[in-house]
């Protein structure tokens, strides 16, 4: 993980980015948000690792809900649904049930997440819905101008805690690795060549992967999660760290004060379209079953509740 | 039947006892006999809440020769397995009416725990050892509530061998002795009851030998819909559990995997619709079903489908409200919602179906309609609806058609794609996620018509969204309203939507032997209001009259918003189906004659 420390050059990117061919994957919109906000480099990021993957982008839709974050389908050139707060999960679910083959993606803040969409990611992640959530957590919201959200730090003044937030922050990875996540992942909009490798992977990942994106929020945010102290508290995972070991990543994710970035844990288990092939295989088993047992007997018909052939009444 | 003359027949029969009686079970046997052997039937069963303990049930099965609409208020039979919820009942049954009960000697019970001492001068009392018998032939008292239907097909002279036939269905899945036990209890039972001294009035003609030919299906609402949206071709559903929603979600758990479709359940009812708006989104058909609560909570969703202009289903079924009010009683309290409930002008279609069969013919009309208009489609429906059973003729053809959406044509070289571009009919060629080269954003944003996010565009998108929904009243092969009764100049105009319009058009029925000019109108289409039709009825009538089964007269508002016509409200929430009488009380005081009971009231009180 050696480019995390890695400069960045202006001349170098925008000649990689040229020869690259990701420029395909950026729309024609400009963003709308604050020069020097943490979310351009997941768009880079995320234009990079679809490139990579020569991910069809007709075949791709990305899902939001409602946010600074919950833009970015605008800036991304697939198909997209801009959603309402905290409502990614579950129409994204919608989306991959309807259409297993496409590529879903599903991005948003972490108010959208964890605060009013919060009843949603347990499900996403124990379903194993087959697609990649990606949550930019600058820890307060930002649409809305600079109120605490569920990832704001103890102490925090905001403009709905003038007095200090004294709501302890929630631990998303704890709770995605809990919920059942079967990719789950940490990155630092700081270390765009890193995320952008993080993308690939959790894209890559068959099954629900989450990534947890560390992204300051320069407009509303100068105290806590700043690219200063962001930058000063993130660190690698250590060496040897076991992907497959529950354990070991939530000795990991229970660490708050240094914050580590990389892969924590992966597994591979049947997704929720696995399940609905395997639920519509039993089904039509069963309906034969049935049938056969129908066929023989009587003169009493299949299905009690349906047909009822007219008679005339014996009277 | 030696008896029988050329005469129709319409008796009702009702069936009360507590929850583990086996109440409910009697009434279907019954009802699905009797629609087999050709007769019409509506049949309707209350139960309570509560899944444990003695609760009380009543199934109530009208079998009749000619058509019907409803219930009776008054039933001809009344069978009690418990007396102590049959007793208050006693009142509902007709004069000269039978009441069946089990003939415990009236020593064993209490002082005035003994039915027979409630009955009214005017009613037959039929004491029948209906424990007993079953014991005998079954050596178990377990086929008590089988051997009360048997005494009572006895009693009528009902055709033996369809009951056998409903029997061994019914135990299809249990083994066979417990079909042959039943089975004998039913015969032991129905000798008796052939044997016992009968009425004259009332008793059961032959079906009338012009019986249509086709097939004839014992079917609740929620079956029907069901059937509407299978026919359709479903693809996705999405549900959190919910009464009186619930059985569609668990009947189509178990039909649509078998066509390699999905059921899905979902944590809640926002995740429900959100993933039925994705679905709808993603091309295919989408639906949920819900009851008031979990509707509200989807009513933000039902903005982004209007906004985004996304097809999706939404089933209905009302129960008692607000919050959780009654969940195991019916009323027709959220039209404002379904109309109304989101945030702005949420433009969407709203039907409610007034019978079993209007049931599968909204269903899968609501999948052509959300589809050909890009948009979020409530199907209302509510408990009476839901639960009662009718004996309905579906279309031998499958009668719904496959694929609604306005295709997108071929782009041309640098041409982009609008998805939202304002055509002719305001209807928008839809691309869905997988077309090559339509890439798009869709947002719940107010957009232009690349669908990117404007403010400017709002009066011109709101527009579209309005405008396109305009020719919805006029769609062919489903009506979206329709006029009964009189022609022409008429005193009372009866207008009404939902279950309640079988009661309105009995009390039409009865007024115009009375009578009186009068005409009766159900709407199905509640968004947009067909107005054309409204009107004209409304120019032909002196008076209006509303009844629904919610306190504010949410329907007469929106029909005196609509038009300007003040209308005479009749509002019930009792939990139960409006009462015919009520109606026709209404009717003639309206008519001028003879005022009944509900003298100059407009609104009647709860009971
Ligand atoms: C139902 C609803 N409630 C509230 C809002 C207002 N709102 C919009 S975005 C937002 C918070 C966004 O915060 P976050 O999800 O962290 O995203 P960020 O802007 O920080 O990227 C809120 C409260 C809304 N749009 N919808
Ligand atoms: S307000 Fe904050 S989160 Fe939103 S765009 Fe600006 S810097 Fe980014
Ligand atoms: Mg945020």
């Amino acid at each position: 993980m050696s480019n995390i420390e890695q400069p960045v050059y202006l001349e170098e990117k925008l000649e990689e980015i040229y020869d690259s061919g990701r420029l395909d994957y950026r729309s024609k919109s400009f963003p709308t948000w604050c020069p020097g906000c943490g979310y351009f480099s997941i768009v880079e990021g995320m234009t990079t690792a679809m490139n990579n993957l020569s991910i069809d982008p007709d075949e791709t839709v990305v899902v939001s809900g409602i946010g600074c974050a919950s833009r970015f389908p605008f800036f991304v050139n697939t198909y997209g649904f801009h959603t309402l707060h905290g409502r990614a999960l579950p129409v994204a679910t919608g989306i991959k049930v309807a259409n297993e083959k496409l590529t879903v993606i599903a991005v948003g803040g972490d108010g959208d997440a964890f605060a009013i969409g919060g009843a949603h990611i347990p499900h996403a992640a124990r379903r194993n819905v087959d697609m990649t959530y990606i949550l930019f957590d600058n820890g307060i919201y930002g649409l809305t101008k600079g109120q605490t959200s569920p990832t704001s730090v103890l102490g925090f003044k905001t403009s709905t805690s003038p007095f200090e937030n004294h709501d302890a922050p929630l631990n998303p990875l704890m709770m995605l690795l809990s919920y059942g996540a079967a990719w789950v992942g940490q990155a630092y909009a700081g270390h765009p060549h890193h995320l952008a490798k993080m993308i690939e992977q959790a894209l890559a990942h068959r099954g629900f992967s989450y990534l947890h994106v560390l992204s300051p929020c320069v407009t509303f945010d100068k105290t806590t999660k700043t690219y200063k102290n962001l930058g000063m508290s993130v660190r690698e995972l250590p060496e040897g760290h076991d992907t497959g070991d529950i354990m070991a990543a939530m000795a990991q994710a229970r660490i708050t004060d240094t914050l580590a970035l990389g892969c924590y844990f992966k597994e591979l288990r049947p997704t929720l379209g696995d399940g609905l092939s395997d639920i519509t295989r039993r089904a039509q088993g069963k309906e034969k079953d049935n049938l056969r047992k129908h066929d023989k007997p009587k003169k009493s018909r299949t299905n009690s509740a349906t047909k009822v052939p007219r008679r005339r009444a014996a009277v | 039947m030696a008896r029988a003359q050329k005469k129709s027949t319409d008796i009702q029969i009702a069936i009360c006892g507590s929850a583990g009686d086996g109440t409910i079970a009697a009434g279907d046997i019954l009802k699905r006999a009797m629609a087999k052997a050709g007769y019409k039937v509506i049949a309707f069963d209350v139960y309570p809440p509560e899944i444990r303990g003695f609760g009380k049930c009543i199934s109530r099965v009208r079998i009749s020769s000619e058509q019907t609409y409803s219930l009776k208020p008054l039933s001809d039979v009344l069978i009690s397995l418990d007396d102590s919820h049959a007793i208050p009942h006693v009142v509902e049954v007709r004069d000269f009416g039978a009441v069946i009960y089990e003939d415990t000697p009236v020593s064993m019970v209490p002082e005035g725990a003994h039915i027979s001492g409630h009955l009214l001068l005017t009613h037959l009392p039929y004491g029948v050892p209906f424990r007993e018998l079953s014991e005998q032939v079954t050596s178990s008292a377990r086929s008590r509530n089988i051997a009360a239907v048997g005494y009572l097909a006895g009693l009528y002279g009902m055709p033996r061998d369809v009951f056998y036939g409903v029997i061994s269905d019914k135990f299809s899945a249990k083994p066979a002795s417990l079909t042959q036990i039943n089975i004998q209890a039913f015969d032991a039972a129905f000798e008796v009851g052939r044997d016992t001294f009968r009425l004259d009035e009332g008793h059961l003609n032959p079906p009338p030998s012009n019986a249509r030919n086709g097939d004839l299906m014992m079917m609740s609402g929620n079956g029907a819909i069901v059937r509407g949206c299978m026919d359709a071709g479903l693809d996705a559903f999405f549900g959190y559990p919910i009464t009186p929603a619930t059985t569609i979600m668990e009947r189509l758990a178990s039909e649509l995997p078998v066509k390699g479709k999905t059921m899905l359940q979902t944590e809640d009812e926002i995740s429900a619709i959100s993933a039925t708006i994705g679905a709808g989104y993603a091309g295919v058909r989408a639906a949920t079903a819900t009851s008031g609560p979990g509707f509200a909570l989807m009513s933000e969703m039902m903005g982004l489908g209007a906004m985004a202009e996304v097809p999706a289903v939404i089933f209905v079924s009302q129960r008692g409200g607000p919050s959780t009010g009654m969940p195991t009683q019916t009323e027709q309290s959220d039209l404002n919602i379904a109309v109304f409930g989101s945030a702005g002008d949420s433009q969407r279609v709203v039907l409610a179906p007034t019978n079993v069969e209007g049931c599968y013919k909204c269903a899968g009309k609501a999948f052509e309609i959300a589809e050909r208009y890009q948009t979020p489609v409530i199907v209302l429906l509510d408990l009476y609806l839901s639960n009662r059973y009718e004996a309905v003729e579906l279309p031998a053809k499958n009668p719904f058609k496959e694929n609604c959406s306005k295709p997108v044509g071929k782009l041309k070289k640098d041409q982009t794609y609008h998805r939202f571009e304002i055509t002719k009919d305001f209807i928008s060629p839809r691309a869905i996620p997988g077309d090559k080269g339509y890439r798009h954003v869709v947002t719940g944003l107010e957009h232009d018509e690349k669908g990117r996010p404007r403010d400017q565009t709002h009066q011109k998108m709101s527009q579209k969204r309005h405008e396109k929904l305009l020719s919805v009243p006029r769609l062919p092969n489903i009506n979206m309203s329709k006029r009964f009764g009189d022609k022409g100049k008429v005193d009372v105009a009866i207008i009404g939507w939902g279950s309640t319009f079988g009661e309105i058009l009995e009390a039409m029925i009865v007024a115009r032997t009375e009578g009186i000019r009068c005409a009766a109108m159900k709407v199905v289409l509640l968004s947009p209001l067909p107005l054309e039709p409204i009107n004209a009825l409304l120019n032909d009538s002196r008076e209006v009259l509303v009844p629904e089964l919610n306190y504010e007269g949410q329907f007469a508002n929106m029909l005196t918003g609509a038009t300007g016509r003040s209308v005479t409200r009749l509002n019930r929430v009792p939990g139960t189906p409006m009462h015919v009488q009520d109606i026709l009380d209404e009717i003639r005081r309206l008519a001028g004659k003879k005022p009944g009971k509900a003298k100059g009231r407009k609104r009647l009180a709860a009971e």
